[in-house]
């Protein structure tokens, strides 16, 4: 008597009932030896769920953490070098049509450029002390992944602020950009006098 | 795992809130590990495919649409990064064993492991199909379009696991 291979015992443990299993079936009805084997899958199947859960010996979140934080930089060097030319046309839209714009608007939008400079330098600062490749102690690391999140926090609500009308939304920018400023120099601040500290 | 179903975390975790992706993190490290560990060869292997998996789901999680499970989700972000692993690491294809194991076959007649140990004994791929088949519960059609092969491949692959499984645990004797 030929009894039914892994294959087939396999192929009837499938939910829908896969075409040419009809013989295996039949032979599966009178057969105690291959019911047995069916029955030893299906337990042996449950004893692989059953396995224990694993963790990792080393914490990965840090790495992750680390990562994303070097993405959002590389990204927020993009979205600034995209958003500068943006606001640096809205400027020079400003001064060349100043009847569509009233004097307290360029004031805004002159304040907001000279912020972003200040922004560009700090950035700029924090590029040529490239932290990413040097090592840094843990407390270091904790606050200065707070502040990246801080920026990364500020740099969504200026995508958003930058969809806003520009009469409503140029307040809205230069209070961000102002923060944000803060927050990079609190960065620098933290990464430099750091360095300095240990003499670095 | 049940808290980061929660709609106000996962909001949070769209929007960037670090808290909320280490939370997410947290809530679905073991499983996620669990699932790149019996895959991969080896613990240094399943560490990175976690942390190139959860770098990944926080990149990505604003595409996540509410349509199934979030850890069905992750998972299936975790299952493709191990196996990119393993094709990485130019794993043995089960067939390429096959003469390795028929010269072992008589010394297996009187080898009895624990399925843990068997598991871990298979090859890399046939590995992989028994538990994202029979342990994470992706149909054949779902692991040959992970893996890149045919539907049959994985029929195949989940047979010559559970009989090399059978046979070192024990079990061959009736049929």
């Amino acid at each position: 008597m030929t009894h039914l291979s892994m294959a087939e015992l396999v192929a009837l443990r499938e939910p829908a009932s896969a075409p040419g299993t009809a013989a295996a079936r039949e032979h599966l009805a009178g057969c105690a030896g291959c019911q047995v084997e069916l029955e030893r899958l299906h337990q042996r199947a449950a004893r692989l769920k059953a396995l224990p859960s694993l963790r990792p010996a080393r914490d990965q979140w840090p790495a992750v953490h680390a990562r994303l934080a070097a993405e959002r930089r590389r990204r927020r060097h993009q979205w600034l070098g995209i958003s500068g030319l943006a606001l640096a046309a809205s400027v020079a839209l400003a001064l060349v049509v100043p009847d569509l714009v009233r004097p307290k608007r360029l004031d805004a939008s002159t304040e907001i450029s000279e912020v972003m400079a200040r922004s560009h330098d700090l950035e700029r600062a924090l590029d040529s002390y490239n932290p990413d490749s040097r090592v840094t102690d843990g407390l270091t690391a904790r606050v200065a992944g707070e502040l990246e999140d801080r920026i990364g926090t500020i740099d969504r609500q200026l995508e958003m602020a930058q969809m806003l009308d520009p009469r409503e939304g140029q307040p809205e920018l230069l209070r961000l950009w102002r923060e944000r400023v803060g927050l990079l120099d609190a960065l620098v601040d933290v990464h430099v006098t750091r360095a300095s500290d240990v003499g670095l | 795992m049940l808290i980061v179903e929660s709609s106000a975390l996962l909001a949070r975790a769209r929007a960037g809130d670090p808290d909320a992706l280490e939370d997410l993190y947290r809530a679905f490290e073991a499983p996620a590990f669990t699932l790149a560990r019996r895959i991969c060869r080896t613990t240094e292997d399943a560490e990175d495919v976690v942390q190139e998996a959860f770098f990944e789901v926080c990149r990505s999680i604003r595409q996540y649409r509410g349509e199934g499970s979030l850890w069905g989700w992750v998972r299936t972000i975790t299952a493709s990064k191990a196996l990119m692993r393993l094709r990485r690491n130019k794993y043995r294809d089960a067939d390429d064993l096959d003469e390795e194991l028929h010269v072992s076959r008589r010394a297996d007649q009187h080898l009895r492991m624990d399925l843990e140990a068997a598991l871990e004994r298979l090859p890399e791929v046939s590995r992989a199909v028994v538990w994202l088949h029979d342990v994470e519960g992706y149909t054949h059609e779902e692991i040959a379009g992970m893996m890149g092969k045919t539907v049959s491949f994985s029929k195949s692959q989940l047979a010559r696991a559970h009989t090399r499984l059978r046979r070192w645990l024990g079990e061959e004797s009736v049929a």
